[in-house]
Formats: C-alpha cells, structure tokens, sequence
C-alpha cells in the first residue's frame, strides 16, 4: 500500500468511526491530533467526509426501498446463503445449543426498521406493530429493527419506557451501548448518558448483559430492581419499588424525588429544559432535595429554591444561577 | 493564516468540483497509471498547504499551476519522463468539465446520482452500505442483521464508501483493489 493509499484509508477508518454513536472525547482528541499532524490527512478526510455527505440523500429512500428490496435477490443471495449455512451448523451442532442463538439471527426475513427522535422537553409514545409501546423521553433517538423472530431496539442516546408484549419466539432485545437488556415479559425503562447505562424494572423481569461474546455477563433483574452498568460492570440495586417509581415520574411530566441532592436534581432539569440551571456553589448543590416537581416548570422551581431553602436566584438570559446567598 | 473551518470550506467548494478533470490532466501527462491517485492526492496537499497562507483568487488556474508544478518535479525525480514531454504540461485545459459545471447539484441529481453510485457497487458491498448509510445501522449491527463478522462488514463499508466517494466526485466509482509498488521503489531502479 502507497503512502496516499495509507492515508485515504485511515480518513475513511477515521470517518466510519466518527459517524458511530459511540465516539468518544478520547477518540476526538486522537483523531484532531491525527489531522494536524500533516496537511496531506485533511485533504484526505475532507475529501472523504465531502463525497460521503454528497451521497447522503440516499438516506430518504430509507429501508427496503423498491430500488434496493433487501429481501429479493440478487442480495438475498448472501443471507439465503448464511441462512442455509446456519441450519447445516445447527444440525451438526446438537450437542452445542449455546451456538445455535447466534447463528438463528442470520434466519430473519426481512426486518423493518424505524427512527425515532424526541427534542428537548417533549415526549413520544410509539406503539410498535408487535403490539409493544415504548415511550421516549427527552432527547432520545432510539431506532426499532423488527422481524418475524426477533425485535431490535438500539437507544442511540437519552430514555425510553418499554411496555413489551411477551413472545417467546421472538425476543425483544434493547442494545444500548454495550449492554444488551433481553425482556422476559415486562415493564421496564434504559437510560443511556455515554456509557452509563441504567434500567428500571416496573413489572415482570428482563435480563441485562454486557454483550461481550461468550465472555459477557447476565444478570435477571425483576420489578423493582435498578441495574446500573457502565462498560462491563454492573451494580444492582435490589427491592426498590419506590425508587422505581420515582425514575419513571417523568412518564406523567413529572420528577419525583426522596431526599435526592440538588445537583442530581438540577441535572434533570436541564435534560428537558432550554432553560439552564446552574448552581455556583457546592455547598448548595448538596442541599437534599424531596417532592414532585414539574419537569418543564424551571420558574416554580426555582422559585421553590428561593422561598424554601433561601437560595439566590438570578436570571441571566437563558440560563438561571443558583448560590448560597 | 486561513483558518481550518474556511480552508476547509474553499477546498470543498471550490477544488473538490474540480476533480474529474484535475484527474484526467494528471493521467494524459504521466506516463504510469498507478501513480495517478497519489499524485493527484500530493496536488491537493501542496495546494491546500499554499492556500492556508491567503485563499487564491481564481483557484482553478492555482491549482493547475500546483499540479503543473508538482509534476514537473516529479518528473525531474524519478526520470522516468523524458523532459520534452514537459512541454505539453504547458496546455492547462482552458474548457470547463461539465461534471465541474454542474457544481451546485440540486437535490434530485444528488439522489441519482449516489443511486447510481450504489448500484455500480458488488452485492455484498451494496447490501452493507445501504444498512450502514440508509438504515444507520452500526457495525456491530449491519454484522448481526447479515449474520457475518463485524471484519467483514467493516471491510465492505470501506470498500465500498471509497467508491462511492470517488464516483460522486465526479470518478468511475469502481473499486480498486489491486495494490501495486510504491513510486519511491521504482525510483532506485537504475
């Protein structure tokens, strides 16, 4: 490989993973150290980055379009091919389910698949054709992938609520990040902030599991339950129906607290608010907190911050500071 | 000094457009083929290196004179041009490209024209471009909805972003993988 060949690649490897959900500041700073490093790899990325925009309009054709039906051939050939693959492997492979799984997935026909965003503030109720319903909260992109035998949600960032109606045959399967939250015939809600993942389990139970290949880890938590996973570790909080409840308040537009610190709760506040709160001082931001409380009303809370605990409150255009006085 | 956010800008706006025939005078003034890509990618370095000083006022006449300039001493380097043929390096097309013209492609041209883009690619390159580029699916995904290794799909995508990068930049869009000596190697042949 010649040096300008070298370089396109590694632009295009840059591109591919700037354009996944899960890049990170690290990775920015890799890839800005890299561009500045010579001018040759922004001519490189630039180009790159310009021709695969240009080719972005594709993009409204969306899924399964007439001109690319993903199920008719000549592509269907590859996934018949995979497909008959898989069955050969599962006959040899008896003895072995704990493979067959992974193979079954190459045996789907056609998946629909669907995007949902909520901006700042609003929410959305989404019922699935499976008969599901999965509510987004605020700012939440989340996409549905759904198949005769399989149902595929990927919450790309922000919160959703899951009322799943079981079915045995075809799993609903949650991916975010890298936790993968299996329903075994309930309630439950994934939050996704980075890499922090947190589930919320309201009735019946699901399976969480960071899907690191055969390595990865299961845990079955049941309503009530809070899993809290970043990468592969993850804290179960047991037998905390209220603290469940309090989570899922935003359902109603509301958030609900028991003594919870002021900063946790100006944090929330902020997901669904233009309108920023800040708090100046750390002594301020430790003042706990409990009662239920209007998401989208930044004014009565504040005003509450005020008259109750005797805070500052000051207005300062879009955003309003919070200090000891 | 120009800052990245505006070089940035010019180069797209106004070098990319020029690249099919910035191509093609690359390719009818070097004799070796191969060369031609990374010729045409050290152009776009030296002029992007030029412009970061002042943007040009006329950059289609800049960046003829760059690669003009950059073949000349290419040419010295390896000795494998005999000088004479410098001369015709002379001739900088004066006709504008239609590919060039045509610059500020409207919505429905762009969308025909990726189409076609897409459609020159092999099937299973098609298939995991359309599930990464129409679909938004991640590797991880494309790779379990396929049902083959995340290498396979990372592959593909690669193969097949570099084609359809070069065809909506005006290039044949096929992909090439052929891989062949550096230029470097060949110039310490005697």
């Amino acid at each position: 490989m010649n040096r300008q060949e070298a370089i396109e690649d590694r632009a295009l490897e840059w591109l591919i993973r700037r354009n996944s959900p899960d890049w990170s500041d690290n990775e920015q700073s890799e890839f800005d150290a890299w561009l500045e490093e010579s001018m040759a790899h922004k001519a490189a990325f630039w180009r790159a980055d310009h021709g695969w925009q240009q080719a972005d309009r594709i993009r409204s054709l969306g899924f399964g379009n007439e001109d690319w039906p993903i199920e008719n051939s000549p592509q269907r050939s590859w996934r018949k091919m995979a497909a008959i693959a898989a069955s050969l492997l599962a006959i040899v492979a008896v003895g072995g389910p704990a493979v067959i799984p992974h193979l079954g997935m190459t045996q789907q026909t056609s998946m629909e698949v669907a995007h949902f965003a909520t901006p700042t503030g609003a929410r959305k109720i989404v019922n699935l054709t499976d008969g599901s319903m999965v509510e987004l909260n605020t700012q939440t992109t989340l996409r549905t992938g759904l198949s005769e035998n399989s149902r595929k949600v990927w919450l790309d960032s922000g919160e959703a609520f899951f009322d799943v109606v079981h079915d045995a045959k075809a799993p609903f399967v949650v991916y975010a990040g890298q936790q993968t939250i299996t329903d075994l015939g309930t309630k439950f809600s994934v939050r996704r902030e980075g890499d922090r993942v947190t589930v919320n389990v309201l009735e019946g139970k699901v399976q969480v599991q960071d899907s690191q290949g055969p390595e990865a880890h299961a845990a079955i938590i049941t309503a009530g339950d809070t899993a809290i996973s970043r990468g592969p570790s993850t804290l179960i909080v047991p037998k905390s129906t209220e603290r469940v409840q309090n989570a899922l308040a935003w359902r109603d537009g509301l958030l609900d607290y028991d003594q919870a610190p002021l900063s946790t709760v100006v944090a929330d506040f902020n997901r669904y608010n233009q309108t920023q709160i800040v708090v100046t001082d750390a002594s301020a931001g430790r003042i706990l907190i409990g009662g239920s409380f209007k998401a989208s009303s930044v004014d009565s809370f504040t005003r509450l911050l005020r008259d109750a605990y005797g805070l500052k409150v000051e207005r300062d255009g879009n955003r309003v500071i919070i200090s000891s006085s | 000094m120009i800052e990245d956010e505006e070089l940035n800008a010019w180069f797209v706006q106004e070098v990319l457009p020029l690249e099919r025939a910035l191509t093609s005078f690359v390719r009818r003034n070097w004799r070796v083929p191969e060369d031609v890509f990374e010729l045409r990618q050290d152009i776009y370095e030296h002029a992007l290196i030029g412009a970061r000083k002042a943007l040009p006022q006329n950059t289609r006449a800049y960046v003829y004179t760059v690669a003009r300039n950059h073949l000349i001493n290419q040419a010295k380097r390896a000795r494998i041009i005999p000088i004479e043929t410098i001369a015709d390096l002379d001739t900088v097309p004066r006709d504008i490209d239609t590919f060039e013209a045509e610059r500020a492609l409207t919505a429905r041209d762009e969308l025909r024209r990726a189409k076609e883009g897409i459609d020159k690619l092999p099937v299973k390159c098609r298939e995991v471009v359309i599930l990464h580029k129409v679909d938004g699916l991640t590797d991880r995904e494309a790779a379990e909805v396929l049902g083959v290794s995340i290498e396979t799909v990372r592959r593909q995508v690669k193969l097949g972003m570099k084609a359809l990068i070069d065809h909506m930049l005006g290039g044949s869009g096929r992909i090439v993988r052929k891989s062949y000596p550096r230029r470097s190697k060949r110039e310490v042949r005697p």
